[in-house]
């Protein structure tokens, strides 16, 4: 039986936005007192709204708030908090930052400092993987400097032998910086420079690597979660193919087309590389998926993945609830192991959209900006998991993220349609999102076919000619509507007064439906 | 503000103005769409759609089939802000989501866009008798207005009201994600006015310079 007694008495979440309400809404839910941190620009956000105490941690920019180490130990401190949980982002995955907090005496929600730093070096992931004997895709296994000429001549020789294209990655990287796909040999020592120093600056290592480039390909990826006896589930998978600029746009658990066979064996992998790297928590093992049905191991996340709440809505088991537990030292929960159990022969399909302010005709632009209006959708199958509100401002200093949209249904045909309604139902005004993209995911053929694939928005979104369309649309409305006004009066011009009662009836609608309706009814029918 | 103030409002008006353009009814009007630049002109009786109003800025737009085949009307789901009066025009504002899209647009009654364009055409006649020569008269739809089509900082500017500026040639530069990005001139003109200041914000759609 899971042990009900609340495993902190108070818990600081070092992060903003969704991901900082949807921890503290577990601590709530758990008896758990909340501490937000917030920088200058986020004094009145959601999560800050939302948690028990808040604290200031410093300015706008990141490195002097959310990634302060200094600060938050500071903001732990000051309130007596027992543990931190950095959510997704920032520091989340820095074992200096994991370390720091178990030597203030502090539990770490997430794997130790001393995991997340086995597995935080990709090239480290990569040797961990093959010592128990997981493929990982062709590639050096050794870091390189792109600064040093003799390291650089010797890395051209070693990609003769991966085979082009290539990939040149950052071995401390994530997000998709410091990569670069090379075509041809002569374009390696550049791109290994340039990646090199993009490395350097975003993550202050300037260290890379070198792997083969599969595509097509699907990005598919094991929930796991540890306890302290060693114990190591996975919770299913998911299927993360539809990215831009590296970056995931749609996710969808379990991922589809996956024979029984190929699903536990994937399962079967993460969890041995997440017991070989000493796993406690949670975290996320990544795989590619080429057409020849083979896995390739790419990285462990050390982390809350954005996208955990998929694999929430198809296994029953409240990760952020577990890591919880889990971080004060107590085993998996009987539901996690249960769900673990489960996990070969999922039931049920889930489905996520991440609605970001880009603009999806300009190459997914990021944007900043006031929103306006913001509906979101609801009923049967629909998780919304945001921390805006209509009229706030999304500051340019952190991620353009502003809701992740969940849909769940007893399979992929109901989720999707669930997935297209829930669309039609959100309106967001102000600036651009992602939804237009979304809303094509959900009713192209090659997603319901499950021709998923990491290439999907290059081969399929065509978003300045469907922009196009829609601007077509958008005049037409505008100038009909520019005849016909809203039936609403505005509100500081006049009193209110019911549509088609007098001369400014400016729909015209309602009375030409009358004299209709008066013209077609026989007149002394007795009705 | 008093939404009556602008030249829009016929005298015999006999409602307050709403979010309809209410006094043109019977006048067609140009829709441009801010950031595309693409126009319609719209008539109060066009016979290929219409408004179906399902709310507070909420509405369907309907249109006829186009294929031939087909009886039924496509209809779109779309949300409409408030319709906004630019100060001191006769220009109106207002925000569509449609598609998931937004769409900023602009409308103006079609007569009087027209004569705007025309009266701006013999100032700059007057001013640059050149301009009159066959083969030199610019394209009439180029904006004046050059208006940001990202949001970010003002990192420099190099022209100031009163210069004369050719085609292409770089107004200013706006820094957006770590990238600098050159406004170049759509055309021949003269600076009327720089809106901005460097090291200003600016959002989407706001107005950097005004060329004539």
């Amino acid at each position: 039986m899971t042990d009900r007694a609340r495993p902190f008495k108070r818990v600081l979440v070092a992060n903003r936005g969704e991901i900082a309400v949807r921890i503290i809404r577990a601590c709530r839910e758990m008896g758990i007192e909340s501490v937000a941190v917030y920088s200058d620009v986020d004094r009145f956000a959601a999560h800050v709204r939302a948690a028990d105490l808040a604290l200031r941690i410093g300015p706008a920019p990141a490195a002097q708030s959310y990634l302060s180490i200094d600060a938050l130990l500071a903001a732990a401190r000051a309130t007596h908090a027992e543990a931190i949980h950095p959510g997704y982002g920032f520091l989340a995955e820095r074992a200096a930052f994991a370390a720091a907090v178990e030597d203030a005496g502090l539990a770490f929600v997430g794997p130790g400092s001393q995991a997340i730093a086995a597995v935080g070096d990709k090239l480290a992931a990569r040797r961990l993987a093959i010592s128990v004997g997981v493929p990982v895709l062709p590639g050096t296994l050794e870091p390189v400097d792109g600064s040093d000429p003799a390291q650089l001549a010797a890395i051209v020789v070693a990609a003769e032998g991966i085979g082009y294209p290539l990939l040149v990655k950052a071995a401390a990287g994530g997000g998709g910086r410091g990569m670069r796909t090379v075509d041809r040999a002569e374009d390696l020592p550049e791109s290994v420079r340039a990646a090199s120093g993009e490395a350097l600056a975003a993550f202050g290592d300037g260290a890379v690597y070198l792997e083969r480039q599969v595509q097509p390909a699907r990005h598919i990826e094991v929930q796991l979660l540890g306890d302290a006896t060693g114990r190591v589930i996975a919770l299913g998978e998911r299927d993360c193919s539809i990215q831009r600029r590296h970056q995931k746009l749609v996710e969808e658990a379990p991922a589809p087309g996956l024979t029984d066979a190929q699903r536990r064996e994937v399962h079967d992998r993460a969890i041995r590389i997440a017991v070989a790297a000493g796993l406690r928590n949670a975290a996320t093992a990544e795989f590619l998926f080429d057409t020849e049905s083979r896995f390739w191991f790419l990285e462990v996340n050390a982390r809350l993945q954005v996208e955990h709440g998929i694999t929430e809505l198809i296994s029953g088991v409240d990760i952020v609830h577990e890591q919880l537990s889990l971080a004060a030292g107590r085993p998996l929960s009987a539901e996690a192991r249960a769900a673990g159990e489960r996990a070969g022969e999922p039931a049920g399909h889930a489905i996520e959209v991440r609605i970001s302010l880009e603009d999806p005709a300009r190459g997914f632009l990021p944007l900043a900006g006031r929103i306006g209006r913001f509906t979101m959708p609801a009923g049967p199958g629909v998780r919304v998991d945001t921390a805006i509100e209509a009229g706030e401002r999304v500051p340019s200093d952190y991620d353009p993220l502003v809701a992740k949209l969940m849909v769940h249904g007893s399979d992929r045909a109901v989720a999707i349609e669930r997935l297209a309604r829930a669309l039609d139902e959100t309106e967001i005004g102000g600036v651009q999102t992602t939804l237009p993209f979304h809303r094509f995911v959900a009713v192209s053929p090659d997603f319901a076919a499950g021709r998923l694939s990491t290439g999907f928005v290059e081969d399929h979104w065509a978003g300045p000619a469907a922009r196009q369309a829609a601007v077509g649309r958008a005049l037409l409305a505008a100038g009909l509507a520019s005849f016909h006004g809203s039936p609403e009066p505005a509100a500081s011009t006049a009193p209110a007064r019911a549509p088609g009662s007098g001369p400014s009836d400016a729909t015209g609608w309602l009375a030409a439906a009358r004299a209709e309706g008066v013209s077609r009814w026989p007149r002394g029918s007795g009705r | 503000m008093n939404p009556d103030a602008s030249g829009l409002t016929r005298p015999d008006a006999s409602g307050p103005v709403r979010d309809a353009l209410e006094p043109t009814r019977g006048e067609p009007v140009v829709v441009r769409a801010v950031l595309d630049g693409d126009t319609l002109v719209v008539g109060p009786d066009e016979a290929g759609g219409r408004i179906e109003w399902r709310g507070p800025g909420h509405a369907i737009l309907a249109q006829a089939p186009t294929d031939g085949g087909s009886m039924d009307w496509v209809r779109t789901r779309l949300a409409l802000g408030p319709a906004r009066r630019r100060a001191g025009s006769g220009v109106i504002e207002r925000e569509v989501l449609i598609d998931g899209w937004l769409v900023e647009v602009e409308l103006e009654i079609e007569r009087r866009a027209a004569l705007r364009a025309r009266a701006r055409r013999a100032a700059v006649d007057a001013r640059n008798p050149d301009a009159t020569q066959p083969g030199r008269r610019r394209p009439a739809n180029l904006a004046a207005d050059l208006r940001a089509d990202l949001p970010g900082r003002i990192a420099g500017i190099s022209v100031a009201p009163g210069d004369a500026v050719t085609a292409g040639q770089p107004l200013l530069v706006i820094e957006a994600m770590k990238m600098l990005n050159e406004v170049r001139a759509p055309r021949d003109g003269v600076v009327e006015q720089v809106a901005v200041v460097a090291g200003q914000g600016v959002e989407l759609g706001d107005l950097l310079v005004r060329l004539r």
